[in-house]
């Protein structure tokens, strides 16, 4: 009888033991959840309890906002006939004083998964056609199409999408895109001129 | 006789057309088609899902497509084709968006092009599911468990069968001994046992009490099984594509729908990457993830062109790590101006299928990284900040040898008030 519970009790010791070393879907208790979880509205928090006490809010800005960096709203809509107008738009960056460093990140980051670092199109998304996206990202450098495309049309593709590509506005400022456009614009342009037997050159290399 | 030779004739014709027949099958060119296909059409087509133009599986049973003649016209020039074509008008008005005009593509490209389209449709649907990778399940523990609990009780029935022995041996060599005490009637075993349950007893009160408000290795279900290896591993999307904001803000935002649907609008279903798996080994259907972030996003796959992003309800997503309201955390602060890695405090989230906290978040542990994290001082144009140039006294101990480098503890990284206020 004893030895019996000496083993029971060792059993669920063990038990115990391997029970612990589960998956931990519970976050714990805290020792004053009302100073460890905020009181104030904090980033992401349902507004929900806002909306039910009759609060006005909008988490949206007002139609016509321009942002800190000044930059005024794009006027063309997401139509044919605002993509055809928007090859007249300019990009109000000189292109001297960008900080291409900082827009070739921005390209990296946002840009490079499906355009490729190279900018040829070929990005890890699509990876030959062995990536998971289904349709071939377009080469940014090494079609004339794009090559000779004008600034404002990209920008407007880049607010609003095109095609299968969504749009950047929410992940990109204003300045962020004019500025990734300067960076694609210096890449094209520099394949276009004197770099280009050089390129061809290198091509062979590992 | 002469019939004869009329009837070898005749065969040998038909042989030759046979044979002109399969060379003119064999002069379709797959690989040249994949190129031109690669080149001119991916962008908007895929072989066996609708994208920006439709699927072009079987595009030869449609409309007038198997005469490449007809095929050729509407790619040398939609517009014109389409005019007088009901069948191309529906196309346009179901995928919203017109046919790119390619010109010069000559009759024997579209013959390539098809080749390649059939093979592809072919193989593809033959392909089986890419490779298999099995749960790890905790098996060692188990047996480590099972191997201490059996040595546990044969230690135990020795000692038993120890004194036992002892006791028999002393009996016949007639040395009297005293009548056994019961086991839990010892004075020593009574205190033994106190104290060891005392200090275990401590030492859990101590750590449990401590533990308390910490979530390391919390690991959530979330709404969607949204795995950070494929993503993030795999596919290598940069962790600031969706959490950009850690580079500019406090906060690594969670992204919005509409930044996952900038590559899911296309990729809607989940077939080239491993077999996924939850934690407690369920097999997981990523398809049917994804279709769970098109419920979240409003977005209907059989109508992708009507979709409208600002109807997407948000994703209520689990925080796991989390600060105490009286700590302040800044990731701009870090990820920008220190150039932490994310991996540092997140842990190899490249490999994580669902994401768990690999840091303790504790106080302790932030203080310890501040102690030992050096600052890069050498700002140039490959690094560094412009701002630490306000630190003249620790420049100069840095040119002069007296310190060989700067810590965050020595920039303030030791203050209350840094992160308390």
């Amino acid at each position: 009888m004893k030895r019996l519970s000496i083993f029971s009790g060792l059993l669920t010791a063990t038990l115990l033991w391997v029970g612990c070393s589960e998956v931990r879907r519970d976050p714990g208790t805290v020792y004053m959840p009302d100073m460890n979880y905020s009181r104030a509205y904090e980033t992401y928090a349902s507004t929900e309890a806002l909306t039910k006490a009759g609060v006005n809010y909008t988490a949206a800005p007002v139609p016509g906002t321009i942002s800190v960096d000044g930059a005024p709203a794009y006027p063309y809509k997401n139509d044919s006939a605002g993509y055809a107008m928007s090859a007249a738009v300019k990009n109000p960056l000189d292109p001297t004083s960008v900080d291409l460093k900082e827009a070739e990140r921005l390209y990296l980051v946002n840009c490079g998964i499906c355009h490729g670092k190279k900018l040829d199109g070929n990005g890890p998304l699509w990876n030959d056609g062995n990536g998971p996206y289904p349709s071939k990202p377009i080469a940014l450098v090494g079609d004339a199409k794009y090559e000779a495309m004008a600034e404002g049309t990209m920008f407007h593709s880049l607010t609003y999408g095109k095609n299968a590509m969504g749009s950047y506005a929410s992940q990109l400022s204003t300045k962020q895109r004019w500025m990734v456009i300067t960076f694609i614009k210096n890449k094209q342009g520099a394949k276009a001129t004197g770099a280009a037997p050089a390129d061809t050159t290198a091509t062979p290399k590992p | 006789m002469i019939h004869q030779h009329v009837l070898q004739r005749r065969f040998l014709v038909l042989l030759l057309s046979l044979f002109s027949l399969t060379s003119s099958l064999f002069a379709q060119d797959i690989a040249a088609g994949k190129a031109l296909f690669m080149g001119k059409c991916a962008s908007c087509h895929n072989v066996l899902k609708d994208g920006t133009g439709p699927a072009l599986k079987g595009l030869e049973e449609r409309h007038k497509w198997a005469d490449h003649k007809e095929l050729q016209a509407w790619i040398n020039n939609p517009a014109a084709y389409m005019a007088k074509d009901p069948y191309t008008q529906g196309l346009k008005a179901k995928y919203g968006s017109m046919m790119t005009a390619f010109s010069e593509i000559t009759l024997a490209d579209v013959d390539n092009i098809v080749a390649y389209i059939n093979d592809a449709a072919i193989v593809k649907v033959a392909a089986p599911g890419a490779g298999t990778s099995e749960p790890q399940g905790d098996q060692n523990a188990v047996i480590f468990g099972i191997i201490s609990l059996v040595l546990g009780v044969i230690a135990l029935i020795l000692m038993q069968v120890n004194s036992n022995l002892k006791r028999l041996s002393d009996e016949s060599n007639g040395v009297k001994t005293p009548a056994p005490i019961p086991f839990f009637r010892n004075k020593t075993n009574i205190a033994l046992i106190s104290i060891v349950f005392f200090v275990l007893g401590g030492y859990m009160v101590a750590k449990g009490a401590i533990g308390m408000g910490r979530q390391k290795d919390y690991q959530p279900e979330q709404p969607i099984y949204y795995s950070h290896k494929v993503h993030a591993g795999i596919n290598q999307i940069n962790c600031l594509y969706c959490h950009g904001s850690a580079w500019e803000s406090k906060h690594a935002a969670i992204p919005s729908t509409n930044v996952c649907m900038n590559c899911h609008k296309a990729i809607n279903t989940y077939e080239k990457g491993p077999k996924l798996f939850d934690e407690e080994g369920k097999e997981i259907n990523g398809t049917a993830e994804i279709a769970k972030l098109y419920k979240y996003a409003g977005f209907d796959t059989s109508n992708p062109n009507q979709w409208d992003p600002s109807k997407a309800k948000p994703i209520e997503w689990v925080k796991i790590h989390n600060l105490p309201d009286h700590v302040y955390f800044n990731h701009a602060q870090h990820v920008r101006a220190g150039n932490v890695q994310c991996q540092s405090c997140h842990g190899e989230i490249t490999d994580m299928h669902e994401v768990k906290q690999v840091a303790e978040l504790s106080m302790g542990w932030c203080i310890n990284c501040h102690r030992e994290t050096k600052v890069n001082f050498n700002y140039d144009s490959t690094g560094g900040n412009k701002f630490y140039s306000l630190y003249e006294k620790f420049h100069d101990d840095l040119k002069s040898g007296k310190m060989d480098s700067v810590k965050v503890k020595d920039i303030g990284g030791l203050e209350c008030q840094k992160c308390h206020y």
